[in-house]
């Protein structure tokens, strides 16, 4: 049996299951430079996953290849059984199935908030209008804003402007949430109002990928870290397992540098 | 520069009414106006070098004003060449018993013009009474300068010609005369002592402490400046001029309007306190109904003088009021205006308000068309083709497009909707490869009828959706062929309006008519060209550098040449558009490719998140370009955009050169060639000049209007 042939197996019976993520083998270069390197790994539906890594060892890269932001050279990809390939429909469906908050927030400055949550629902989605507002409105509610539908971005402080992007994400009722560093642009105070949006929507049992250096968030929230080194995976576990016992010395001295 | 000092004071107040439009500031605590004085010291004489850079230009500016007075207010200046041929230079030969036709154009430009500005302009404030009383004493003493600032007429003797002096009369004996030799050296002193002054307040570091003093110095050498202006006038040159008495009452019109527009200034000033004045606003508007309105009540009562050149006969009858088939039409288009304005105000707060936007800009959309191949070339239509051909294969396209759409926009279409857009696209194409070889007739309408089609079912996944939303798109489709299938009968009908030039209408109106046209060709060219320019895939890339670089790369007049020769080559037997369609077609590609260019930099300005986050939710390209990219790409490349049009709006000029009797041609050879009015050409480019500037202007004023508009919630 070849490899290749044994990877597929392997990929298709972990897809048999109830895995939402799925990396085999991830490789990825920008021009010579590997930033992913042999990732391997699995995310299963409900669980909360935080990756951790010092600058520049590739969190954003790979948390950007499951949306086929950035198209990775080798390896394999499936979201919810469906492989990443070239194939323009397979990246639509993915797309409208995974949800993604930007450390800039990129929201849309021209439209309003409720025009920035309803434009894809109703284009993508296919949602008729009055639907879409209202399931914006109500989410606009859950992430405790409901008073700024009629604002620009522009018109919004950094926290707020973050949860309007979440809303926008879940808008298009995603099964999977990707958060790349959400609170890194914001200032102390408005920190705490974004991961007390984050913290809900893990409770509520979505499956989540968060890139971030908020140590608390993970050790309170999250099912499994993973730490990430030179775009490589190094070591992955439980929280307490994480943080009390880690085993590599990589992962030691990441921390002491940290906490 | 030419800041006069009411101008001024009203720049230092905008910054905070540009964002009062949009949000409530928080309450800025009250601070009371400047004092006149106060005001100058700390504007223009803030420092010693500061006033007398204010000292200099002042002069500099009144020397200017001066001369162009004396220019346009002359006795050699024969302003009846403008008068007689306004007719001739607004829309050439139009037909007079036609003539109705042209203010059906301009009665619906008004109509529109008021709903939209009723309906959908964000107002603002409107302007302060401090703001409009200071213009309006502004204007009032601005008018007064110019009254002694120009020089006086020249006596005419007995038969007719102007009286020169004899030598020994000339300058020299009076003060006056001396004045008149000596003026240059004379100001020279009072700007010297001006700087001296000024220098030597400077070094006692006392310049704003020191009191009045330097200030009313300042002023005195100033005046006296002007005096000199003024006074060494009545002495200068070989020619007798009336004196100075006779010149102010002469002038008493001129007096009465300074007056009266000082005095409601004045008053207005003084009748209100200084909050109130600042507090209370008046829509801006209302101003320009009530100044546009006086204009037309004038044209009633004051004895302007009725000019025109009709049927060959120049008319000349200074004492009376100007003619009834100038102020009757002018009359009601004000009314006109002014009652859509008002009609608009009030739907703006209707339910249905907000829901007339989209229709009342795609009538815009719809309006050149509509003006020019149904108002004004009154179309001869041949209605058995009509009845037998037009409308059945209108109804056709329509039906048969219509279903396919409601088909297409089907959001689980699938794959059906790829095969069945391929297959129309195939078809659309094998009737152009026919066309070209001759196989099969077919009316050129049909083609491009298909040509749309496809386009649209290409398109027609990116805009799916449910039942209200196909049905919007099917609607769309059936205006979109009753719209363009009645146009194209238009343009294939005959005119019944006779004129000696090919072009129906010359002189302003074809301006007008090209720049519009030209503009309505060249923007989606120009995006459509900018997209490909920044798009993904080589052939694209290349083939829209290659067109960009090729035609920025002409110059403008050698397309003009070339497309009013070729153009008629490229159209189907039996049909030939006038000389306009060709000169607008190398207009608007010319165009294309410097709006392409502009368009890119506004590309280049959206930001990578944007198109990431676009694509993170899903959009598709078209829909991430449309939604998203394009809306942001254009509001960044406005101030440039408009540069653009108003250089289109300029360029036109260049009409003359391939034989069009475009404003400018009329002005420089048409009028001077006239019997009576051989070799006047001053007064005819000065006047061109200035109705080319008006509009050039507005459109830079709307343009920045805009802008700050749509510039809410940028960070
Ligand atoms: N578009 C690109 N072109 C070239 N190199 C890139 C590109 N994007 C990322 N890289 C490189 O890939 C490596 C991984 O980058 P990545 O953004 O994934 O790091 P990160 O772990 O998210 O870091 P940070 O915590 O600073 O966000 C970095 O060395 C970076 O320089
Ligand atoms: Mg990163």
């Amino acid at each position: 049996m070849s490899v290749s042939d044994a990877t597929t197996a392997l990929t298709e019976e972990l897809a048999a299951r109830d895995d939402m993520i799925v990396c085999e083998g991830l490789n990825k270069w920008f021009g010579d430079f590997q930033a992913l390197d042999q990732i391997t790994a699995v995310i299963k539906e409900r669980e909360v996953v935080v990756v951790l890594g010092p600058s520049g060892s590739g969190k954003s890269t790979w948390i950007r290849c499951i949306n086929r932001l950035e198209v990775h050279q080798e390896g394999r990809i499936l979201v919810d059984g469906v492989e990443l390939t070239n194939d323009l429909r397979n990246i639509e469906k993915i797309r409208s199935e995974v949800g993604m908050v930007f450390q800039q927030f990129n929201l849309f400055p021209h439209l309003t908030v409720l025009d920035n949550i309803t434009l894809a629902p109703i284009w993508v989605r296919k949602k008729p209008k009055a639907e879409a507002e209202e399931l914006a409105r109500s989410l606009l509610e859950r992430v405790g804003i409901p008073e700024q539908a009629e604002k620009y971005p522009g018109q919004l402080s950094g926290g707020q402007q973050q949860r309007v992007a979440i809303a926008r994400a879940l808008a298009m009722e995603p099964r999977i949430m990707l958060f790349d560093e959400p609170t890194s642009a914001l200032d102390p105070e408005m920190i705490k109002e974004v991961l007390d949006v984050m913290k809900e929507l893990a409770l509520s049992g979505m499956t989540m990928m968060v890139v971030t250096h908020e140590m608390g968030f993970a050790r309170e929230v999250a099912d499994r870290v993973i730490f990430m080194e030179d775009g490589q995976i190094v070591e992955t576990g439980t929280p307490e397992h994480f943080f009390t016992n880690p085993q590599e010395e990589r992962t030691k001295l990441f921390l002491s540098q940290i906490l | 520069m030419t800041m006069p000092m009411g101008e001024g004071a009203v720049t230092a107040a905008a910054p905070a009414e540009a964002w009062a439009d949009e949000r409530e500031p928080a309450q800025k605590p009250e601070e009371p106006s400047l004092s006149a004085g106060e005001w100058l010291s700390r504007n223009l004489f803030s420092s010693a070098v500061n006033s007398v850079l204010t000292v200099v230009f002042t002069l500099l500016v009144l020397l200017a004003v001066r001369g162009l007075l004396n220019f346009t207010f002359s006795e050699e200046r024969t302003w009846r060449a403008v008068k007689t041929n306004m007719r001739f230079l607004f829309t050439h030969a139009y037909p007079q018993e036609q003539y109705v036709r042209i203010w059906v154009c301009v009665g619906a430009i008004a109509v529109l013009s008021g709903l939209s500005i009723g309906l959908l302009a964000k107002t603002g404030r409107g302007i302060s009474l401090k703001k409009l009383s200071m213009n309006l004493m502004g204007s009032g003493a601005l008018i007064a300068l110019g009254i002694l600032l120009r020089e006086p007429s020249a006596v005419v003797g007995d038969e007719g010609a102007v009286l020169h002096r004899d030598a020994a009369g000339a300058a020299g004996d009076s003060f006056v005369g001396w004045l008149d030799a000596n003026a240059l050296t004379v100001l020279g002193v009072l700007v010297l002592a001006n700087v001296a002054l000024a220098g030597w307040f400077h070094l006692q570091g006392t310049y704003l402490q020191g009191g009045p003093g330097p200030r009313v110095a300042h002023g005195v050498l100033v005046l006296a400046s002007i005096g000199v202006l003024i006074v060494e006038q009545y002495a200068a040159g070989e020619v007798v001029r009336e004196p100075f008495s006779e010149a102010m009452s002469d002038r008493a019109w001129w007096w009465l309007a300074a007056a009266l527009l000082a005095g409601a200034g004045a008053a207005a000033w003084f009748g209100l306190g200084d909050s109130r004045r600042r507090n209370t606003f008046v829509p801006a508007m209302h101003v320009f109904f009530v100044v546009a309105g006086m204009a037309v009540l004038s044209g009633w009562v004051y004895p302007w003088g009725h000019y025109a050149f009709l049927e060959g006969e120049f008319i000349s009858e200074p004492g009376s009021t100007v003619a009834m088939t100038t102020k009757l039409p002018w009359t009601v288009m004000w009314i006109l205006l002014v009652g859509a304005y008002m009609l608009g105000r009030s739907l703006r707060t209707a339910r249905a308000g907000p829901r007339l936007r989209l229709p009342l800009n795609l009538l815009w959309l719809l309006t050149p068309f509509v003006l020019y191949w149904a108002v004004l070339r009154d179309p001869d239509l041949d209605w058995d083709h009509v009845l037998t051909t037009d409308i059945p294969m209108a109804l056709f396209f329509a039906a048969f497009g219509g279903l396919a759409i409601w088909f297409l926009a089907h959001p689980r279409v699938g794959e059906a909707g790829r095969i069945m857009a391929v297959v129309l696209v195939g078809v659309a194409a094998l009737n152009w490869v026919a066309a070209f070889f001759g196989w099969y007739p077919m009316l050129q309408k049909a083609r491009i009828s298909f040509l749309l089609l496809a386009v649209i079912a290409l398109l027609a996944h990116n805009f799916a959706g449910d039942r209200t939303q196909r049905m919007r798109l099917v609607a769309a489709w059936v205006a979109l062929m009753a719209v363009f299938h009645w146009l194209v009968t238009l343009v294939n009908s005959p005119s019944t309006v006779k004129t000696p030039t090919d072009a129906l209408v010359g002189g302003f109106s074809i301006t007008l008519i090209v720049s519009t046209f030209t503009l309505l060709l060249a923007f989606p060219m120009g995006v459509l060209l900018a997209l490909a320019r920044t798009s993904k895939l080589p052939i694209f890339r290349v083939l829209s550098t290659v067109y960009i670089e090729v035609f920025r790369g002409v110059p403008l007049i050698t397309l003009l040449f070339f497309f009013n020769v070729i153009f008629n080559l490229f159209l189907p037997q039996n049909m030939s558009l006038v000389d306009i369609a060709g000169a607008t077609v190398g207009f608007a590609l010319f165009s294309a490719a410097y709006l392409a260019e502009n368009i890119r930099g506004g590309l280049q300005a959206v930001r990578r998140g944007q198109y990431e986050a676009s694509d993170a939710v899903g959009f598709t390209t078209v829909q991430r370009t449309l939604f998203i990219v394009l809306p942001q790409a254009l509001r960044v490349s406005i101030p440039p955009l408009v540069g653009q049009v108003i250089a289109t709006f300029k360029e036109t000029s260049l009409l003359a050169v391939v034989g069009i009797f475009d404003f400018l041609f009329i002005a420089d050879k048409v009028i001077s060639a006239q019997s009576e009015f051989l070799g006047v050409k001053r007064e005819g480019l000065l006047f061109v000049s200035f109705i080319y500037w008006i509009f050039a202007y507005n459109m830079s004023k709307h343009s920045q209007r805009l802008e700050k508009r749509l510039g809410v919630g940028e960070r």
